[in-house]
């Protein structure tokens, strides 16, 4: 909100320190100052009221307090003394219905009659303008600078207009229509208040004026109505009508049940100075429900116990007495103080710790490290595994990426997600943002396209969170959050990225890994952005762990990507999961490898695991490794077959193997190679 | 014959002298000592000649054969010495050559500050924990102390789904989480990506990081002047060199007594620029004491524990120690930008 400096100067007899110094003080002490302008002789300064100050602080008065206590004296308010015409009773002339006292606590309302309608006066206006708000005419100009001083927005309209002169506080009625002072049409239900007579709505309780009722040049009695309307209603209903004002805005932050006394006799004796005219006898006032200023205990040794800093206990009551807190009894160490009503957001003790420390100034508190029992840290494994991955890619030459969660409507079309499995947003900040990302591809798919104008050879991957929906009927449980580890890399052959998926996951200390054919599930969706003749389930054990492969030509094209890529994916939960397993450590064998070699002569099509299962599995124990070292196809070999040779290493942890021994092992291996009438062992 | 014993020290006293390497010094010894050498033929013609002759000249012939031995090996050395040389001036490599560039990846900067904030955490007794990114708005608002339909929870733009969750505006949810499941003391950070309804600027990204910290303990063990000290000791870690820091009152639901902390702006050397808004200050963390709410939500007993919590932004962090003017560099992950971390 804007202040005006000169007429926070006004409302004190101190002299204010200069604007930037004063800006300074609050900005340490009360709130931050985001600017501070000159505008002609005033300076407009712009303080960020804290949310939970509302209550008292959009005002000029609320500021002068706040100062005062910093600079270490007590702001006083100015007593308002009303000429009343003690022949004419306010309450012979206008009567008052509230419905709800929920939804208004309280309605006051004065009447002066015999008002001169013209513009306000020029220091008036100047404030006003410093404040940024355009003058109008004196009555309404009036109503808005007492709102600026005292914080209490205030209405005036014409009694004249007043349909048999009774004012009802009301919820409007779906269908009801109201046209408010700036002109506008606005169609009301039952979530808004309204101000209403006899015929209908003249006023938008709390928000604005409507134009049936307003002051005009030839208005004379005016009615001014400064009341106090439920935060929660004020903003349902600011909310449903779209439509913010200076009054919404206070009212939303709640405000001092006890202010529209003091703000509707301001105005009142303004009006008459200004505009003229006789202020009726009495004040209408309906407030069932007296606020009363409560009070709490504060125990002096918590100040310190919270703080961590010793404040003298007259210094404490200092502080307390000059934001206008009644330091009024003590018992032992504990002092009882009552709270203005104004304060609403002080409720607890603590409360009165934190306004004591912020006036002492949070720059005298010390810092001092704790004394308290040495406990261990709680081991993350996640920090640690996320942390060994980044370290064995980055050697391997791939770039950390972070990319942005969400993804396009386009992007989904591009991959062909199917939108029952996307989790979508309910207000997305930006057009694009319409999902979370089902995947990480999608996005670092357009970081390499981006940096493939600089760069070549790119290697990226991401550790992060990808979402899905899920059927459920258990409503928490209808998504679901997920670290994946993917890594892209251009222009590299599949064989390459699966030896450096091999290598981290042996790095982790992750073995039994194995490579199965993709087998795409009827909802799988993803089947479109693979190439099947060159991808691969990768798994440990009999669980599927993730997946590598190379982007299918269909899906660089749609996304105008000139090189191959090879892509794997795993899934960060199994991954750590099988990693932090404790693995036992196997002896190495002080007993010597014998190294045979093996060659094996199949069809083409034929894979290599199914010929290792064979020999593994004949081998028992004592084939410790094998190692492929040649697979050939071509001259020399008949067509439609290919050549696959191993060292096979023996090896006993309690002995050394006799050549007999292994001889034996190897026949039966290629016995058991020989079953397959298509497989030729060559010797 | 004596004549010629002479002539021939002279001749090969000269080419001895004249050998230019070993090479050429062991063809001059075959030319006189070799099995056919010139000194070798006169030696072994000695027994055809006459006894008084064969005396002299054989003393004359087998002094020569001992000089030029002696001489020959004189000059080896000297020759040896100077191959040694001529191979060590071959040898001799450009230092000043560039090495051959090994390619290796690189660990996001955000990654590298996390980390070594979790590390000093870490070594100052804190655990990490994480929480979800989908979260309820229990968590993220009620928990917190941020009633419905308060003004307080307009601070927050949040981001909602359609399934009727919301993306975390902070990683404070999971004090409560926390809290819930673990009895003090406390001692914790939670990093991680937390998301705003925000328009995406220089300073802006609706993604971003954060990094949690709570720290809780028997009421009046743990005060505002710990919390000091805590953020100090991360701040002269992280930055390397002693940091200028600020409170100033700040308001949060969850905690009473709430700040705001700056740190200097490193950018501008608090001269003003425009990612301190020209103030020389950067916000880069809101903290304070936690609300006796927050504690009785979580199931613990106010009256018993006290403690601090803050939350602070990773990309702010990062942006002030490296000199980084733009958040979005983070997320554009321009492998320019990448390499130099």
């Amino acid at each position: 909100m804007i202040f005006s400096y000169n007429w926070l100067q006004s409302l004190i007899d101190r002299k204010l320190p200069k604007p930037k110094e004063l800006a300074q003080l609050l900005t340490m002490h009360s709130f931050e100052i985001d600017e501070v302008k000159k505008v002609g002789s005033d300076y407009a300064i712009d303080i960020d009221i804290l949310t939970n100050r509302g209550h008292d602080c959009f005002s000029h008065i609320g500021i002068v307090r706040e100062c005062a206590a910093v600079l270490g004296f007590k702001y006083k308010e100015p007593a308002v003394k009303l000429k009343e015409n003690l022949k004419i009773k306010t309450k012979d002339l206008v009567s008052l219905e509230v419905k709800n006292k929920n939804d208004c606590s309280r309605y006051t309302a004065r009447i002066i009659a015999g008002v001169k309608i013209g513009s306000s006066p020029k220091w008036m206006q100047e404030r006003l303008k410093a404040c940024g708000l355009r003058p109008i005419n004196n009555i309404v100009d009036i109503a808005n600078y007492v709102m600026l001083e005292t914080g209490q927005p205030l209405h005036a309209f014409d009694l004249d207009k007043v349909t048999k002169q009774k004012i009802v506080v009301r919820r409007a009625k779906l269908g009801e229509k109201i046209i408010t002072l700036d002109n506008e049409n606005y169609g009301l239900d039952e979530n808004v208040l309204l101000i209403a007579d006899f015929k209908g709505p003249i006023g938008i309780a709390g928000i604005k004026g409507g134009r049936s009722s307003g002051i005009d040049e030839k208005t004379t009695r005016v009615i001014v109505e400064s009341a106090n309307f439920s935060p929660k209603v004020i903003r349902t209903g600011s909310k449903r009508l779209k439509l913010k004002t200076d009054a919404s805005w206070r009212f939303e932050h709640g405000i001092d049940l006890n202010l529209t006394e003091a703000a509707i006799n301001m105005a009142m004796a303004l009006i008459q100075k200004i505009a003229g005219g006789q202020i009726t006898k009495g004040l209408i006032d309906f407030y069932p429900n007296k606020k009363r200023p409560s009070v709490l205990k504060l125990n002096l040794k918590d100040v310190e116990g919270f703080l961590g800093v010793k404040i003298p206990e007259q210094k404490i009551k200092k502080i307390l007495n000059n934001l206008g807190f009644d330091v009024f009894g003590k018992s032992g160490q504990t002092i009882k103080v009552r709270v203005p009503t104004r304060r609403l957001d002080v409720l607890i003790p603590e409360d009165l710790i934190e306004e004591v420390g912020r006036i002492f100034g949070l720059e005298k508190i010390p810092s001092v490290f704790p004394q308290v029992r040495l406990s261990s840290t709680i081991r993350n494994l996640n920090l640690f595994w996320e942390s060994s991955i980044r370290n064995i890619l980055k050697e391997m030459g791939f770039f950390e990426a972070f990319t942005r969660s969400f993804v396009s409507q386009q992007d989904v079309d591009i991959f062909g997600y199917n939108l029952t499995q996307l989790v979508e947003l309910k207000n997305p900040p930006v057009i694009d943002y319409q999902y979370l990302r089902p995947s990480l591809i999608i996005n670092l798919l357009k970081i390499l396209k981006e940096n493939q104008k600089f760069s070549q050879g790119i290697k990226f991957f991401e550790l992060g969170n990808v979402f899905k929906a899920k059927k459920s009927k258990i409503k928490t449980e209808n998504y679901e959050e997920k670290k994946m580890l993917m890594a892209i890399s251009e222009n590299s052959d599949f064989y390459q990225i699966k030896g450096m998926v091999d290598l981290l996951l042996n790095k982790m200390g992750i073995s039994n890994v194995w490579y199965d054919d993709y087998r795409s599930s009827p909802e799988d969706s993803q089947k479109s952005f693979w190439n099947p003749m060159v991808s691969a389930e990768i798994k440990v054990d009999n669980q599927e762990i993730g997946f590598l492969g190379e982007i299918s030509d269909k899906l660089l094209k749609k996304l105008k990507i000139n090189n191959s890529l090879v892509v794997f994916e795993l899934d960060f939960k199994k991954l750590k999961e099988i990693a932090s397993q404790e693995s036992a450590y196997s002896p190495v064998s002080v007993y010597p490898a014998a190294i045979r070699d093996l060659a094996v002569l199949v069809p083409s099509e034929t894979k290599i695991i199914d010929v290792l299962n064979i020999i593994n599995n004949q081998g028992g124990r004592l084939v410790v490794d094998v190692d492929v070292f040649d697979v050939y196809e071509g001259e020399e070999i008949p067509g439609g077959k290919k050549n696959f040779a191993f060292h096979l290493i023996y090896q006993a942890e309690d002995r050394t193997l006799k050549s007999e021994e292994i001889d034996k092992i190897q026949e039966k291996i290629i016995k058991a190679l020989e079953k397959n009438p298509e497989w030729q062992v060559r010797k | 014959m004596l004549k010629d014993i002479k002539t021939l020290k002279n001749q090969a006293e000269k080419e001895i002298e004249n050998a230019k390497d070993l090479k050429d010094l062991d063809r001059v010894f075959k030319t006189y000592l070799g099995k056919s050498g010139q000194v070798t033929k006169i030696l072994r013609s000695l027994k055809d000649l006459p006894q008084p002759k064969r005396i002299k000249t054989g003393k004359e012939a087998n002094g020569l054969k001992d000089f030029l031995n002696k001489e020959l090996e004189k000059r080896a050395k000297i020759l040896e010495k100077e191959g040694e040389k001529k191979e060590k001036k071959k040898e001799q490599i450009d230092i000043t050559m560039p090495g051959k560039k090994i390619e290796t990846g690189h660990i996001h900067p955000l990654s590298q500050a996390q980390k070594e904030i979790e590390d000093i955490f870490q070594n100052l007794g804190f655990s990490v924990v994480e929480g979800p990114e989908i979260e309820s708005e229990w968590y993220n608002f009620d928990a917190l102390n941020i009633p419905k339909d308060h003004p307080a929870r307009d601070v927050w733009d949040t981001i909602y789904l359609k399934n009727g969750k919301l993306l975390r505006t902070h990683t404070s949810p999971n004090q409560a989480r926390f809290m819930e499941k673990n009895n003090p003391p406390l001692r914790i950070i939670v990093p991680g990506r937390t998301f705003r309804y925000e328009e995406t600027n220089a300073s802006h990204e609706v993604g971003f990081n954060q990094l949690e910290g709570l720290m809780v303990d028997e009421r009046g063990k743990i005060t505002v002047a710990n919390y000091k000290a805590i953020i100090k000791e991360l701040f002269e870690k992280f930055f390397g060199k002693p940091a200028k820091i600020r409170l100033r009152p700040g308001f949060f639901p969850f905690t009473v007594i709430s700040f705001e902390m700056d740190v200097s702006c490193s950018i501008c050397g608090q001269k003003g620029c425009s990612t301190c808004k020209n103030t020389g200050w950067i916000e880069v963390m809101g903290a304070g004491m936690v609300h006796p709410n927050v504690f009785k939500y979580s199931g613990l007993n106010p009256n018993k524990w006290q403690g601090f919590a803050f939350g602070m932004g990773l990309e702010r962090l990062v942006m002030i120690k490296h000199k980084i003017e733009d958040i979005r560099f983070f997320y554009n992950n321009d492998i320019r930008f990448l390499k130099q971390f």
